[in-house]
């Protein structure tokens, strides 16, 4: 029983703080961020099955979260009201060619990071973008003006 | 102008109408987790050592000890009694709540006997001279399923005379 609790409490833990956290850093996964996952990672598997080295409590463990998963996403495709607080909103964060300071700034994203983000999808200038928009994902798409 | 891509609403993911607050919501949430880091850090959660002391005209005894643990820490309880005057048979009788769900890894030195008196712990150490030391170490680890507060009350007796009673209570968080 005490596993399964603190897979629950873990769960929304993590939920919570990936969340806040904001999508910038969700997006990139530099080689600090995969030492950080891992570290994470260790830190949560201790909390999560103590001194249990038993196959029962592991599927007990990954189970829980497994679950609890699978029921995010059913709410999150069964009540759409609960979207914006299970997965997020896009956010416009380019509109015909010039930066929404407000939005970048609310998603603590640079002018470089926008750049480096549209050249990774071979656009070289933002003058060529009509939209560009933030997903819930942490990823940004690019709308290119029809002319460009 | 390009047009608006599909399922964009520019009042809400533009113009973040109704969505304003949400920021202040996740200020007050990392806010909230630096607050759980700053506890963390003043030792709310434990396991630093904290000292209770109790004397009378005898002996005097002092526990040095954590009172706030985690699930899984292994810590370490020093006794100390303190013989002022001659005490005959030091009997040192611990509450239920130093065993239940911890693991006693050690006691050094060995008390001379271990019995249970009344659902208590107790330890015969012996003869303790006037003006001399008597420490004994503990050593535990908590079992992490083993959450909440109990008494961890010590007192020490000389035979069947009581000397000194030290109120505790420990607590463990999961």
């Amino acid at each position: 029983m005490d596993i399964v609790l603190r897979g629950i409490v873990v769960f929304i833990f993590l939920f919570v703080l990936v969340r806040v956290m904001g999508r910038r850093e969700l997006s990139s996964l530099e080689p600090f961020d995969l030492i950080l996952l891992i570290i994470l990672g260790d830190a949560v598997q201790q909390g999560l099955t103590q001194d249990d080295y038993s196959l029962t409590g592991a599927m007990l463990a990954v189970g829980t979260i497994a679950i609890l998963q699978v029921c995010t996403s059913w709410l999150n495709f069964r009540l759409p009201r609960l979207r914006p607080l299970l997965d997020g909103d896009p956010i416009v964060v380019v509109r015909d060619g010039k930066e929404i300071e407000r939005n970048l700034r609310r998603e603590r994203l640079t002018s470089e990071d926008l750049a480096e983000a549209a050249r990774k999808q071979g656009i070289g200038n933002l003058d060529e973008v009509a939209w560009a928009v933030m997903e819930t994902s942490g990823s940004i798409s690019f709308i290119k003006k029809s002319d460009s | 102008m390009a047009d608006i891509p599909d399922r964009i609403i520019i009042k809400r993911h533009l113009d973040l109408e109704g969505r304003r607050h949400q920021i202040w919501w996740r200020h007050a949430i990392v806010a909230l987790l630096a607050v759980f880091l700053a506890l963390g850090l003043a030792n709310v959660f434990g396991q630093a050592q904290s000292e209770t002391h109790a004397d009378s005209g005898p002996a005097s005894l002092q526990l040095n000890a954590p009172a706030r643990l985690r699930g899984g820490l292994i810590f370490t309880a020093r006794f100390t009694i303190t013989a002022h005057t001659d005490v005959e048979n030091a009997l040192l009788q611990l509450s239920p709540g130093w065993a239940d769900g911890m693991q006693i890894n050690t006691i050094e030195p060995s008390p001379l006997g271990e019995a249970s008196r009344n659902g208590d712990l107790l330890f015969t150490l012996g003869h303790i001279p006037a003006g001399q030391k008597h420490v004994l170490f503990m050593g535990f680890q908590v079992n992490p399923t083993n959450v909440g507060s109990r008494p961890v009350d010590v007192t020490l007796y000389d035979g069947g005379k009581q000397l000194v009673h030290l109120d505790r209570t420990l607590t463990v968080f999961p």
